[in-house]
């Protein structure tokens, strides 16, 4: 590569190289040039000849393109000649040749090497990400504890905690005695669903104790089909002799569309209502949150209670019904209405108590969004959609390993070709040194 | 430059065989030329011949005919074999002297020899040629290697440029100088 301006020749430089090459053409030159020609002539004659014998050595060789003998074993002769006893001793340890192609190989394998540990180590040195669908079932699945025998009410929260404040009953429930396992917020709503939806409902053991159950429950389902899902919800609830406290059914055929469910269910039907629920068509759970609260102790208190006041009155009416003075039956009329008013506040406060054991208390929301295609699973699914999902994942993936391996090669191969210019500038110099001190 | 008779090769294999084929029977007595007068060592020249030919049928494919002639390019070859048998030479040891070339009769080092033998009447154009050989004996390596390049294996002067690794104008102003300079040794000498 040229990248200098090329200098003009100087005239007589050019007139005297002129000369030369005319001579050696054999052609005639000016008188004044002959000094300059005698000499061409001279140092051409001077040319120094080959060997016969090493010429036909030579042509033997060329003969067979060079092939063999090895390349550096070849010694025509013995060199050079030492005067004796002046031979300078022979470096010890023979020079290593550099063997490129070997030396490329183990580079290549290197770089493979370092990428796959790159490629392969990236992914399970980082956080695992949920795997739409079936990493955070896992994960949830494994988290989840059992409320131990000794507490007095467990929580189980599928999704986001924040979600059981949108529930009136869920959000009374006092944290304290109901310790709760939440498992952190879902990577996405919808990637959850199927897993969410596929977990076993909760049932409290049947020992008798008095629990308090109540439920939340988040589906997705597309725009058009909220009426639908809406529908359902009413069918499953009247199917398990449930209530419909109150509703709220907003269709607009866009993702704005959304719906409100207030239920009660009788608390031996919540596990089968809260598992039709969750197979609605066109819907989607997007989370699931179950809440049970202990009560057992209150319940007996309140029923001890109503009993302590109703013998009261019991009490005071065998008193009334022998008092004598005008004063004492007044005071006995007194009593006896305290105690009635405790007795009827009593019952009103454990038939409350009791409609709450009895009866528990489910929301639903459904919310309008694009659904998520369902994971394929088996060959029945296969169609061009997912193949054509799977082709783009799988050149998803291609790209990012070729771009990884991209950057690992680019830095490697620059730097590669800078040792080898580097080597190349390092004996081209010392060529030229090794010519100057010749 | 000299054409070689060599004996018959086989069939070229392809073009790249029968463009070496060429490359050695018009450039064989070029390269020795070339590296016996930068050697001063027979032997060695004629190893690095050798080696410088044995290295372009190796590399034939790696010729660059847009990177210039392939003359040039075989004696870039040559070249950078000769430059590292001088650096081999180099890290053995330093040589007292250019052993003498038993197949010289002129000598290399000097001018005793059977040219230098009688100095009578009409004996001038062999003392002319002995001086020269003297006087080439005696320039640097560097400028040695120029008019063996030019006059000895009969580079052009765009290949001198070539193999040398220089621009054609620079590579005819040091061709000059070193023609002057042998031309003052010269003179001097006779």
């Amino acid at each position: 590569m040229r990248w200098f301006e090329e200098d003009p020749l100087d005239p007589e430089i050019g007139a005297a190289l002129e000369v030369i090459e005319a001579t050696l053409a054999g052609e005639a030159v000016d008188p004044r040039d002959a000094d300059l020609a005698e000499l061409a002539l001279l140092l051409t004659a001077g040319r120094p000849t080959m060997d016969p014998g090493f010429a036909a050595k030579l042509d033997g060789r060329a003969a067979s393109h060079f092939l063999a003998p090895g390349p550096s074993s070849i010694r025509l002769r013995a060199r050079p000649q030492w005067p004796r006893g002046e031979r300078p001793a022979q470096p010890q340890g023979r020079r290593h040749r550099i063997h490129w192609p070997e030396l490329g190989g183990l580079l290549a394998a290197l770089t493979a090497a370092f990428v796959a540990i790159v490629v392969l180590g990236g992914s399970g040195g980082r956080p695992s990400q949920p795997v739409k669908g079936t990493a955070v079932a896992v994960q949830s699945t494994f988290t989840r504890t059992p409320p131990t025998p000794s507490s007095a009410a467990g929580t189980v929260v599928a999704t986001s905690s924040a979600a059981s404040t949108r529930h009136p009953s869920l959000a009374a429930v006092p944290s304290a005695a109901a310790p709760s396992v939440s498992v952190p917020s879902a990577a996405a709503r919808s990637a959850a669903a199927p897993s969410v939806a596929g977990q076993a409902i909760l049932r409290p053991p049947a020992n008798g104790r008095k629990i308090i159950q109540a439920a939340q429950l988040d589906l997705t389902t597309p725009p058009s089909r909220i009426d639908d899902v809406a529908q359902q919800v009413f069918d499953v609830v009247g199917a398990e002799n449930g209530i419909v406290q109150s509703s709220r059914v907003t269709a607009t055929g866009n993702p704005d569309g959304s719906a409100d469910f207030q239920l009660s269910v009788p608390s031996q039907n919540l596990p089968e209502t809260m598992a039709g629920l969750s197979r609605l068509r066109y819907a989607t759970v997007a989370s699931r949150t179950d809440t049970t609260q202990d009560v057992n102790s209150q319940y007996t208190g309140d029923q001890n209670q109503l009993a302590d006041a109703r013998a009261l009155r019991t009490s005071l009416l065998r008193q009334l019904a022998g008092a004598s003075t005008q004063t004492q039956i007044d005071s006995l009329n007194a009593q006896i209405h305290d105690a009635e008013a405790s007795i009827a506040a009593d019952q009103v406060t454990l038939g409350r108590l009791a409609h709450q054991i009895s009866y528990s208390q489910i929301a639903v929301t459904i919310d309008a969004a694009t659904p998520i295609p369902a994971p394929v699973t088996g060959s029945s699914g296969f169609n061009l959609g997912t193949a054509a999902h799977d082709a783009r994942r799988v050149l998803t993936v291609a790209a990012g390993v070729a771009l990884i391996a991209l950057a690992v090669l680019v830095p490697v191969g620059l730097g590669a070709a800078l040792v080898a210019w580097i080597a190349l500038a390092l004996a081209r110099r010392r060529r030229e040194q090794a010519l100057d001190g010749a | 430059m000299i054409e070689t008779p060599t004996s018959p090769a086989p069939p070229p294999r392809d073009d790249a065989w029968l463009r070496l084929e060429v490359l050695y029977r018009t450039s064989r007595d070029d390269v020795y030329a070339y590296v016996f007068t930068l050697l001063h060592d027979r032997a060695a020249a004629e190893d690095v011949t050798a080696l410088a030919f044995e290295r372009a049928y190796r590399r034939r494919r790696t010729f660059d005919r847009r990177r210039g002639e392939e003359r040039a390019w075989l004696f870039g070859i040559a070249r950078n074999a000769a430059l590292d048998e001088l650096r081999r030479r180099r890290r053995f040891t330093v040589m007292l002297a250019d052993p003498a070339d038993p197949a010289d009769p002129a000598g290399v080092a000097g001018v005793a020899g059977p040219d230098a033998g009688d100095v009578g009447e009409g004996c001038e154009p062999i003392l002319r040629r002995a001086a020269v050989r003297t006087a080439l004996a005696a320039l640097p390596a560097r400028e040695r290697e120029l008019i063996a390049l030019k006059f000895h294996a009969g580079l052009r002067n765009a290949e001198l440029a070539r193999v040398l690794g220089v621009s054609e104008s620079n590579a005819g102003t040091m061709l000059h100088r070193a023609i002057q300079k042998l031309r003052k040794a010269c003179d001097e000498m006779v």
